[in-house]
């Protein structure tokens, strides 16, 4: 994936760019609006991950910049702002989703890959991954050829440890994706145990390898190794 | 009451007051300039009757008269010579009817004898002049009242018209909206300077509106900023080597303190804009639907608890913000699994009047803070801002929240209608 990362405060940045670096994914920064309009004018970029408060202008007239010159480019606009007209606005405008600050990277990545498999979309929207293929549309997984049944909440898992792979991702940050982060959860995110089981013992069953491991008790990490 | 009602009923009240006092000076001061007219005129005959009397030493013919009748009687002894007028009637000996008359009484000495004179004069001609008067009086205050209604009614009410129309325009005012309030164009100096005043006042919210919108985001993003860059530091640096157990303890606490601090804030900047009523994207929602799929967010935490959840739900539409219905949803759910009891119960009912969550729990003594911010029971995992959002979103919205205890049940009902 070829993505631009658009914002100002350097820390930030250079947290999302070491998550995001490897794997085949290119990287750019713009840390000002200037910067920015120009990259987006100049090349294509499979994602923008925009921020709206930029030094020398606004994020959001970015985005109609970018959708006058007619970019196909997918957008998420990360902004700590949690106001409703922005977020609205910025959808209205051609965003494809918004994340509020503060984020998990795990669910910034999670998002990203998302919108660039709906853009790359091309009639089989299957994602493969060793002995594993997964069907976003149909919502189903096979493991060598044999079916495997998972709710709503363990496909929905697995596909978010797809996203993030070889990252070490929290328990805090899964628990948020699959439930909202609205829900106002007690630290306790014991329930979540239960679902990472049911989900590996499925996929082991159907002669899958076991690749979620537990790390250091605060959450998991799906790897080959 | 409306002011053209209150001016109409002012205006004619004294107007009709007004005249009818003049009228009756009026009838009384036309009354005694008449009377008095007739009394001159009796006084003249008086005279002239005297003259001749004197000069020819008999007394004039009676009936040589017009309009007025003389009459002599011949007076015993001696008289005063006062004469005295009065009224009486006058017999109208053509008509042959009686009419109101003024008669002066007095004496004249004819050879020695004292003669009483009667000279009576028919009033009806002064009272037909009167009457007269009086009809065409009451007719122009007639007339006069009608057009002062009718002036009143349609002048009055085009008169303020733009004072309607502005009122109009306030009541639909919306401090989101741009525009304007009042646009209308008159040449009346008190409309022009309220249309002005107004405007100015509209501005001004909508100025303090603005500043207090980039407040609160310019805190958010100052605030989160921050937030974001530790958190998204603490993603990165779990990628980093491997830890040992003790160590993932630490991460795991620091990202717990940093996930309630943005909550924390998020929480604060949420109530403070419920409070300044800048959330304003009300629209009617389905709230069974709404109550429904959060019951299918809730199912892993019930199932956690091994709660048994009993769900009765009617129809029920309301007009609320999306985002804070499901921030009231959340608040009153969480509440009812975090105070609940291992393998207990939770009962939700919607109904057209309420929405009531009730869950089996520990007693509580000190129930009369619970909407307070940052009131919680002391093993309480929360913030203690949950139900101070949820209660000012109730007020927001014109709904009533109530806790109860009730046969070891804590319950939890959100009016929609307090009123009925």
């Amino acid at each position: 994936m070829k993505i631009l990362i658009v914002e100002d405060e350097h820390a930030l940045y250079e947290s999302i760019f070491d998550y995001f670096t490897g794997e085949g994914n290119i990287c750019e920064h713009a840390a000002d609006f200037n910067t920015a309009s120009e990259k987006i004018q100049l090349y294509s970029y499979d994602c923008i991950l925009l921020d709206l408060g930029l030094p020398g202008g606004e994020g959001l007239d970015l985005l109609s910049q970018l959708k006058k010159s007619n970019k196909k480019d997918g957008v998420l606009i990360i902004s700590a702002r949690h106001s409703l007209d922005d977020r609205l606005s910025g959808l209205d405008l051609g965003a494809d989703d918004y994340l509020v600050k503060p984020f998990h990277l795990s669910e910034l990545k999670a998002r990203v890959t998302a919108i660039v498999r709906r853009k790359n979309f091309d009639g089989d929207n299957v994602i493969k991954f060793n002995e594993i293929n997964v069907d976003i549309s149909a919502m189903n997984i096979t493991v060598n050829n044999n079916p495997v049944t998972l709710t709503k909440k363990e496909f929905d898992l697995f596909v978010y440890f797809l996203s993030n792979k070889n990252k070490v991702v929290t328990k805090n940050a899964m628990a948020e994706h699959l439930w909202g982060d609205e829900m106002d959860l007690s630290d306790d995110f014991d329930f979540l145990y239960t679902h990472v089981k049911n989900l590996k013992k499925k996929l082991g069953e159907a002669g899958a390898k076991d690749y979620v491991k537990s790390v250091y008790g605060i959450g998991y990490k799906f790897t080959e190794a | 009451m409306k002011l053209s009602t209150r001016y109409n009923r002012v205006n004619i009240l004294t107007s009709s007051i007004i005249l009818i006092i003049t009228g009756i000076i009026y009838y009384f001061f036309i009354h005694l300039i008449l009377t008095n007219k007739l009394d001159k005129d009796l006084a003249v005959e008086e005279d002239e009757i005297r003259q001749y009397t004197r000069t020819y030493q008999k007394l004039p013919l009676p009936a040589s008269y017009l309009d007025q009748q003389v009459s002599y009687r011949e007076l015993p002894g001696n008289t005063n010579d006062i004469p005295e007028f009065s009224y009486t009637t006058y017999l109208n000996q053509e008509e042959n009817d009686r009419e109101p008359g003024r008669s002066l009484v007095t004496t004249v000495h004819l050879k020695g004898k004292n003669i009483q004179v009667t000279i009576t004069k028919s009033r009806v001609e002064s009272e037909d002049l009167v009457r007269v008067i009086l009809l065409i009086t009451l007719g122009v205050t007639l007339i006069l009242l009608v057009s002062l209604f009718l002036i009143n009614r349609f002048v009055l009410n085009r008169l303020w018209m733009p004072f309607y129309s502005t009122l109009k325009r306030m009541k639909s005012f919306e401090v989101t909206k741009i525009g304007e309030v009042s646009q209308d164009l008159t040449e009346i100096d008190e409309f022009i300077e309220l249309n002005q005043s107004v405007n100015a006042m509209a501005d001004r919210v909508k100025q303090d509106y603005r500043e207090l919108k980039s407040f609160t985001d310019n805190a958010s993003h100052e605030m989160m900023t921050p937030l974001a860059v530790i958190n998204s530091k603490l993603d990165s640096l779990l990628q980093t080597e491997s830890f040992t157990a003790q160590q993932g303890a630490l991460l795991e606490d620091i990202y717990q303190a940093t996930g309630r601090l943005a909550r924390l804030h998020q929480s604060l900047l949420l109530l403070a804009k419920i409070e300044n009523n800048l959330i304003t994207d009300a629209q009617e929602l389905d709230f069974k639907d709404l109550v429904e799929s959060k019951v299918r967010q809730f199912q892993e935490l019930f199932e956690r608890d091994g709660l048994t959840v009993e769900v009765r739900l009617s129809n029920k539409t309301v007009i609320m913000s999306r985002y804070l219905a499901d921030i009231v949803l959340n608040n009153l759910f969480s509440n009812a699994v975090r105070h609940n009891l291992r393998d207990g119960r939770i009962v939700i009912a919607l109904s057209k009047t309420a929405l009531v969550i009730s869950n089996t729990g520990k007693n509580v003594n000190d129930t009369g803070r619970l909407f307070d911010r940052f009131s919680k029971s002391p093993e309480s995992e929360g913030m203690g801002l949950g139900l101070a959002i949820t209660k000012q979103v109730c007020n927001l919205y014109g709904y009533h929240i109530n806790y109860e205890q009730m046969n070891g049940m804590h319950q939890f009902s959100i009016f929609f209608d307090p009123e009925s």
